[in-house]
């Protein structure tokens, strides 16, 4: 083989080598599109979506859009019907339902945000790499995860909260603690869709064309087969979230999240109990506003399934 | 077969040594001392209470040593004592251990009364009223948090109309009807939420067995459709159903916190809430502990069942 002939051949490699990378990415950058333009045509994801873009836009809007200071009591105006002053009315101690609604739904909806934002984080790679080299990272990594899976219902957030309480902890770090057990029991979830997707991509000839050429094996797993894998990662962490909001508001109604007076759909609607049988309205709008959340997480999520998954269309 | 279910026991081993750890480090990870909660109770002679404490719990010893120490007590049932009632904590869960067993297994065995049905149903006529309804109703129950359902039913089925009683529970045992009307409504509210996911899910696995091929073999036969749906394509549609149901029933063991604290149930998941409350740790511990194994066993139960009804699944 000549000297010409074989620099012809790194060429050609390195011709062949280049394409994935911006065919990838414009695979994902089509893929968006597509989803943008197919969710007009899944009424549920619409629905989903415009449901979402109201609860983030009150999110953000929050500061604006409330009326009154959500933490502050009148004992003049205690259990008021809705009126004009008081959009829904006021709770046992005179705050205002509708400005606290709104405060609450800001820090809840943070709080899931950034739980599943982080068990992705850590999930994903995890679930890639012990997928991707196999063998004993892989048998201790799922373990690991059998282990963390092994926790039924709340009892990991229950351990964790515990812990925050008797660190006597207060205001963010125990949103901190709270997260961070999100995150771990979310990760289990991610991390073996991560390893199954890895098990069934590292046998297909891109992967191997990377090896061959010579990118490292962590390179690989993380830019080749990552962006391979986002359609199902994107759709169980939309319906993660709406999970993550109903677990976080029963935490907070069992009298284990943040204590009061801060403004949290959870524990206002367990104090609401109280009140029930007087004035069942203070008990329904926390009830409805967690509703109207996770209902607007899972059409979301459902729809997206449908829309990026056609296998699944088909039904 | 044989084989497979061995090798699965043998991997249970290492599971159950992580949960053992994550709930050892737990009581760890608090701050302070347990001899600091037993003094504070105990009173008389501090000092010489604590040293006494000290040498009783074995914290004069590394870490390691009362790991070990620990989990060999815990492999033969002893737990301790709890710190609040003094009473063996083995016996305060056994105790609480039926209530919970009882609960959830009405909740799923009623979810799935009502989910197999209309999720056939839905499935065989598609895109009719009825699938719409069931879609639409499931995807609602999904989202409703089960406190507020449960809170809504005390609200009308206590409050308002007086016909059941709003918490409290009676052993069925010694009153079969009585404890009935005690189980209605939290068994409602946790059959209802699951029969929301075991509708859709019943509905999915049905729509794929109704498009394979040997059901129009079987029409194609001359099969009545009744024939087709309930002989053929529902028993295989039900192992996904069966398989999840049984997950879920593990699950709802440590799962039913929320609702045993509503209606004042005697469970296991309020136990250990209780404990928490009262910051009864040993108890915490032993709770967690026993309720991962018992999930860990479970789900393998589960997949050897999974295995045993759907041969088509490789011992991989």
């Amino acid at each position: 083989m000549s000297e010409l002939e074989a620099d012809k051949l790194v060429d050609g490699t390195l011709a062949w080598r280049a394409p994935p990378a911006p065919l990838r990415s414009r695979r994902l950058a089509t893929a968006l599109s597509n989803a943008w333009h197919e969710l007009r045509k899944s009424r549920t994801a619409s629905i989903g979506a415009v449901m979402l873009v109201l609860l983030f836009g009150a999110c953000i809007g929050t500061p604006w859009l409330a009326t009154h200071d959500p933490i502050k009591q009148n004992y003049r105006e205690r259990l008021q019907p809705p009126s004009e002053k008081h959009l829904l009315g006021t709770d046992r101690l005179g705050r205002d339902i509708y400005s606290r609604l709104l405060y609450g739904g800001r820090r809840l909806v943070t709080i899931a945000v950034v739980a599943v934002a982080l068990s992705l984080v850590v999930g994903v790679p995890f679930g890639v790499l012990t997928g991707y080299f196999g063998g004993l990272a892989d048998t201790i990594g799922m373990r690991i995860v059998d282990g963390l899976l092994a926790f039924p219902g709340l009892l990991l957030y229950l351990l964790f909260v515990t812990v925050a309480q008797a660190w006597k902890l207060e205001g963010v770090m125990i949103d901190l603690v709270l997260v961070s057990a999100l995150a771990l029991a979310g990760m289990p979830e991610k991390a073996r869709l991560a390893r199954g997707s890895v098990l069934a991509e590292k046998q297909k000839e891109y992967v191997e064309a990377s090896r061959a050429v010579g990118d490292s094996s962590v390179s690989i797993a993380l830019s080749q087969i990552l962006p391979n894998i986002i359609s199902p990662l994107i759709v169980t962490s939309t319906v993660r979230l709406g999970f993550v909001i109903l677990i976080v508001a029963a935490l907070s109604f069992l009298g284990l999240g943040t204590p009061p007076p801060t403004p949290d759909w959870g524990a206002d609607l367990s104090a609401a109990r109280d009140y029930m049988e007087t004035h069942p309205l203070i008990a329904a709008f926390p009830g409805l506003a967690i509703c109207y959340t996770v209902l607007a997480f899972n059409l979301f999520g459902d729809g997206l399934r449908d829309i990026l998954d056609p296998r699944m269309a088909e039904r | 077969m044989l084989a497979y279910t061995l090798r699965r026991i043998a991997q249970l081993v290492p599971v159950l040594l992580v949960l053992s750890v994550a709930v050892f480090a737990f009581v760890e990870a608090l701050p302070g001392s347990i001899i600091d909660t037993l003094v504070g109770t105990e009173g008389g002679d501090i000092e010489e209470a604590r040293a006494i404490l000290t040498k009783e719990y074995g914290l004069d010893r590394p870490v390691h040593e009362r790991y070990v120490l620990w989990l060999g007590r815990a492999l033969q049932g002893d737990f301790g004592k709890s710190l609040v009632t003094r009473r063996p904590i083995s016996t305060e869960l056994l105790s609480r251990i039926p209530a919970t067993v009882y609960l959830a297994t009405v909740g799923i065995v009623l979810s799935m009364v009502i989910a197999v049905p209309l999720g056939t149903f839905a499935a065989v006529r598609r895109n009719s009223a009825v699938d719409y309804t069931a879609q639409v109703t499931s995807l609602a129950g999904i989202s409703i948090p089960e406190f507020w359902f449960a809170i809504l039913c005390v609200l009308l089925f206590s409050l308002y109309l007086g016909w059941l009683p709003s918490s409290g529970y009676v052993s069925p045992f010694e009153d079969f009807w009585g404890s009935l009307q005690f189980l209605i409504l939290p068994a409602a509210a946790i059959g209802f939420r699951q029969a929301a996911f075991t509708t859709r899910l019943t509905r999915s696995s049905m729509l794929d067995e109704l498009s394979k091929e040997y059901v129009d073999t079987a029409r194609a036969l001359g099969h009545s459709e009744r024939k087709v749906i309930f002989k053929y394509t529902l028993r295989n549609a039900m192992i996904p159903t069966i398989t999840i149901s049984g997950l879920q029933l593990a699950n709802l063991l440590g799962g039913t916190v929320v609702l045993e604290s509503i209606f004042a149930w005697p469970g296991i998941g309020r136990a250990i809430f209780e404990a928490i409350l009262q910051r009864d740790y040993p108890l915490i511990q032993a709770g967690v502990l026993v309720l991962g194994c018992i999930v860990v066993v479970m789900n393998l139960l589960v997949d050897l069942t999974y295995r045993l009804l759907n041969p088509r699944v490789k011992f991989a």
